[in-house]
Parts: structure tokens; sequence; C-alpha cells
């Protein structure tokens, strides 16, 4: 597998007026590459650039294969008469011929999705009476269908109880391990830690690189502008609004 | 069985199947609003067609494309949101269809066969072209409806999974306008939601899953169709509007029965 690689972009959706500039890095297999940035900093439009679907002006995008794709669970109908099941299917419907069922190994697969994430008994249960944390969970498993080389997931512990993130923390670790390349959205600074680069957004890239060279009270600041707090003894914190859709 | 009858009857039945699967994402998809609209816009183009001698269906269905168009062009670049657009053209298009029928060309009583439709004005052409609205509705549900269902549950993530869900969305309007119209003749442009939009609705209350969703959803549009037929010819009244107050009823018992049954539990 080879990484990902992105060179000079910009672009945005509004004309003459760019939601993103100046992002260029390079992220290898096998990588987890924690994306932070303030609420309309840009973290959703560099997914939606890596996806695709963003209109781009200018740098150029190198990736493997079309990444997967986990949003952010506010953005699923909750009414929607589906089960956890029918949803983690959906990963395997771009390979299935519109006259055919979904292949058996398909709902195997999908089956087995869902219990990689802990969640064997909820398969028959309604998406939208599980619980944030199972719902993210289940939109993971749908990525999971997809069986990408690189994978985008939007704020994955927004919202998610510790069980879950539990859960998502250690299936991202396993996927790192089969040489996947994986951008987490977060606001955990702590938790970017811990994994292998940090890409600081605010409009523009502020930093790439190693946790350590970048996540730096300076770079911190750049990136957070007024939403940074410094606590005591020097420690950050972010302090994030109320998310707007 | 009188063959006006007959006809009415298999009239109904043939519009329970794109009623009960289109109906189905009409209520998933919350398109209530654009199917009445739809429907109702034909209203001046049946005008029209009376007195010129035109296929009512053909002016219903120029209809219901010239919507489809202006609706684009109003919601372009976000000025207008699209029930704010779906409701003007709705007044515009009753209004434009009142002054036709009663101040240009005088039609009088075709009016309300127009717009609450007609027991005895089906015709077997009428009931051939439902047939085929029915098959194509089936062809449609079969090849489109995985899209719609992911379209629908999570817009953002189309794209991501695969699917070219523009052109999906795109051809279930056309589907349900195309519904819309053959469904005019029997139940009557203001009424086209009797068949499109509460047999699923009421469904909806009743069921978990998209698949018995869509059965049941057929199976309320035949059975309410078929008894409004039969109440029709015995009160000697518009088919559309007792397949209305029967829709009606339906539903809001349905919704009392589980909302009882939701306390209970």
């Amino acid at each position: 597998m080879t990484g990902v690689e992105v060179r000079d972009l910009g672009g945005g959706y509004a004309p003459g007026r760019d939601a993103l500039r100046g992002v260029g890095f390079a992220a290898a297999p096998g990588a987890i590459v924690g994306v932070l940035g303030p609420n309309g900093g840009g973290k959703t439009t560099l997914f939606r650039a890596l996806l695709g679907e963003l209109p781009v002006r200018r740098g150029e995008i190198a990736l493997p294969a079309p990444p997967a794709y986990v949003p952010q669970t506010d953005r699923a109908r909750l009414d929607f008469p589906v089960s956890a099941f029918d949803v983690a299917l959906m990963g395997a419907y771009a390979r299935t011929p519109f006259w055919r069922r979904v292949a058996r190994a398909d709902r195997d697969a999908a089956r087995a999705a869902l219990a990689r994430l802990g969640l064997a008994e909820q398969a028959e249960a309604t998406f939208g009476a599980l619980s944030g944390g199972q719902r993210q969970r289940v939109l993971i498993a749908r990525a999971l269908l997809q069986d990408a080389a690189v994978l985008l997931l939007d704020e994955p512990f927004g919202g998610v109880d510790a069980v879950s993130a539990a859960r998502i923390e250690a299936l991202l670790a396993e996927l790192r391990a089969e040489g996947r390349t994986l951008f987490v959205a977060t606001h955990d600074v702590r938790q970017a830690r811990g994994w292998d680069q940090v890409l600081c957004l605010h409009g523009r890239q502020i930093a790439y690189g190693p946790p350590a060279a970048v996540l730096t009270a300076a770079t911190l600041q750049a990136t957070y502008g007024s939403e940074l707090i410094v606590l005591e003894g020097g420690r950050t914190a972010v302090g994030v609004g109320h998310h707007e859709h | 069985m009188a063959p006006y009858l007959q006809r009415a009857l298999a009239e109904m039945l043939l519009l329970a199947v794109p009623g009960g699967l289109l109906g189905t994402w009409i209520v998933l998809r919350r398109l209530a609003f654009f199917t009445h609209a739809v429907g109702t816009v034909a209203f001046p183009g049946l005008v029209l067609a009376s007195a010129w001698g035109i296929a009512p269906q053909l002016a219903a269905l120029a209809s219901a494309l010239g919507f489809g168009a202006a609706q684009e062009r109003l919601t372009r670049g976000r000025r207008l949101a699209p029930d704010a657009a779906t409701g003007l053209l709705l007044v515009g298009a009753l209004a434009a269809g009142v002054v036709l029928a009663s101040d240009v060309f005088a039609s009088g009583a075709g009016v309300d066969r127009l717009l609450f439709g007609s027991l005895i004005g089906v015709s077997e052409r009428d009931v051939w072209l439902t047939a085929v609205a029915a098959a194509a509705a089936v062809a449609l549900d079969a090849a489109l409806r995985r899209h719609w269902l992911a379209a629908g549950f999570e817009p953002g993530s189309a794209r991501a999974l695969g699917l070219r869900t523009a052109w999906a969305d795109r051809l279930l309007l056309c589907g349900i306008a195309v519904a819309a119209v053959v469904a005019l003749d029997a139940v009557g442009a203001l009424l086209v939601g009797v068949v499109l939009v509460v047999p699923a609705a009421t469904a909806r209350l009743l069921t978990r899953r998209v698949g018995t969703l869509r059965l049941a959803a057929i199976g309320f549009a035949a059975a309410e169709g078929v008894a409004a037929v039969l109440v029709a010819d015995a009160l000697n009244v518009g088919a559309g509007p007792v397949a209305a107050v029967l829709a009606g009823t339906v539903f809001a018992a349905v919704a009392v029965a589980t909302s009882a049954r939701a306390v209970a539990a």
C-alpha cells in the first residue's frame, strides 16, 4: 500500500473564497493522523477534498484508493426504519449489482464488522434506538465493509460513552496495524499525542508532523486562537463551542 | 359488475403499486409536500387540455416537468428554500387553473372532476397507462432503492460509499411525477396524496423495517382504494374524496391505536 500525499491544496464551495488553503503533507501507510482545529477550521472540508467532493482550485491529492468516510453521528436520520445491520451493509452497496441481493459474503462481513465493534447483539436493533456511541460504532462498521486503505473519521469520539471510546480506540490501533492510513478529526489534544502525526488546521495548514514536534503551546495558540484556554502550570485546554450545522 | 366499476377497481389496485412503493420513499425522504404540489400544478394544464382536446396525462406531465424546472431555477443559489418555492408554485398553479377554468374557458362542472377525480371518467386507456406506471415504479424501486435508502439515511456519505445518488434522486422525483399524473383521473389533482402519501404514512406507524413498510403501504393503498370505489359507487359521489376520508380515518385509527400501545408498554 502507498500512503496519502497532498501538495499545496486550496479550494472551497463558495466561488472565489477558499475554505482551505496551503495544505501539504504526506502520510505513510499504517499511520494515524490526528486532524486538529477549531469548528469551521477546515477539518471536514479537508475530508471532503480527500473524498473528491470539494471544488479544488489548487494543488494535488494522491490517494492509493478512494477513502471510506465515517461522518459525525448527528448527520444520520434517527427516524429511518433501518437496523444496525442494514446500515453496516450499506458499505457493500457499491459492489452489489442492483438486480441481486447483497452477497452472502458481504452479509457475513457486516455481522463480523459489528461484532468487531462489540455490537453483535445489537445487529437487529433499530439504528435510532441505539446510544450515540453505539451509533458511531455502527457507522464505523459500515466503513469497515468498504475495506478501504484510507479511512476518514470525523470526530468519532465526540459525545461518545467511555465503552464506545475504548472500542473505537482499540479498533483504530488494529486498522493501523493492518497498514491502513487513518485520518481522525478530534478536539482531544491529549489523545492526539498518542498518534503518529498531527495536522493542525485553521483555514490553512498551521503545522504537520509528529505530535511531540507539533503540539507546542505556540502551535496550539495559532490553531485555536481565542478558543484555547491556558491552564495553571502551562497546560492547555481547548474550549469548543456548540457545533452548529 | 358494470364495466366502469371494473375499470375503477383495476385502476385503484394498479395505483396501489406505485402508491405503496414510491409512497414509502415519499414518506421516508419527506417528499409529501412535493407530491401534493406536483399533482396540484397539473390543474391549469388539465383545464387547457380539456379545452383544446389534448390528452390530459400529456398536459399533466408537461405541467409537472415545468414545475420541476421552475423549482430547480428558484432554489438555485439557495436564495429560496425548496418548500417555499414549492408553496409559491403551488399557489400560482392553483390560481392560474381557477382563472383559466372560470374566466377563460367557463369549464364549469369539469373542474370538479379535474380537482377531485371521477369514477366514471376512468377509461381503458387510463388503466393501461396506470399499469405501465406501476411496472415502471417496480423497476425504479428495484434498481434504485439502495441509493434512495443510503442517501436518505445519511446524504453526506453517499458518494464516499461509491453511490451516485444525485441521479437516483432525480429519477425518484420523476417517478413521483409520473405516479401523480396517472393518479389524477381517479382521485383528482388535489388528492394524489391520498394514494401516494397516506397509505405509506399509515404503514410507517406499524412497521420497523423498509421491506415490511413497502408491502404494508401497498396493502393499505389497495384495500382503501377498493373500499373507496365501492362506497363511492353506492353513494354516487367522487372516488377521490371518499378515498381521502377513508384513508384519513384509517390513519387516525392506527395512530391512536399505536400511541395507546406505546403508552401501555
